[in-house]
């Protein structure tokens, strides 16, 4: 189960419409559990680098890394990433699939058309796995 | 020369560049991926807080390695 505070969903949802037609991308520090309930307590927005940004996402490893470097000096763990997709699916896409890395980690989704969001975690061996979020 | 690989996310390890097994003259970034259980593939090496390709040998003791971040 994901725990996500409103504020941050709100802010999340905004950068997605304020993104569209282009997919956005960032970080979710906060308390980490594998199996349990991960706490977000803040995002961190990235840009997207991907060479088609209407349809992909990439986060550079320099800024990943300087983000890394920010949650930590607060205490945070890595809780897990956020990524749009302006026109759906909402959910997983085969290429979110095909390129997950972050055994465990949530991968939340905003679809803006339909409008849902939704989080996963990526499981080594059985895929995107859905679980619930609590907006608190 | 021991390197201490910070996998971000998990545990660092540390580990004996000697001892790493290579084909090339020396160790590069991907036999030390390999040695961890990673795949060029799936990860990003840096060093110094920069990116280094991965069939360059080994001169850090300390290497970061980012699991890439990316979808659609």
């Amino acid at each position: 189960m994901l725990a996500l505070p409103k504020a941050v969903r709100a802010e999340i949802v905004e950068r997605a419409r304020g993104g569209r037609p282009l997919e956005i991308c960032g970080v979710l520090g906060g308390e980490y559990d594998p199996t349990g309930r991960s706490e977000v307590g803040s995002q961190y927005p990235a840009e997207n680098v991907a060479e088609h940004p209407r349809t992909r996402y990439r986060i550079d490893p320099e800024e990943q890394l300087a983000i890394f470097d920010r949650l930590e000096a607060r205490d945070e763990e890595i809780v897990g990433f956020y990524h749009s997709h302006p026109r759906g699916p909402p959910r997983p896409s085969e290429t979110d699939a095909a390129d997950a890395t972050w055994s465990d980690r949530s991968y939340v989704i905003v679809s803006l058309e339909p409008f849902e969001v939704g989080s996963w975690r990526w499981r080594e061996d059985d895929g995107f796995e859905r679980e619930d979020v609590a907006v608190e | 020369m021991r390197v201490t690989v910070d996998v971000k996310g998990e545990d660092s390890r540390e580990l004996e560049l000697a001892d790493v097994p290579t084909d090339a003259p020396e160790p590069t970034y991907a036999d030390l991926l390999r040695e961890v259980g990673l795949s060029p593939h799936e990860v990003s090496v840096l060093v110094d807080g920069r990116p280094v390709p991965e069939d360059q040998p080994v001169e850090s003791e300390r290497v970061t390695v980012l699991r890439l971040i990316k979808g659609g």
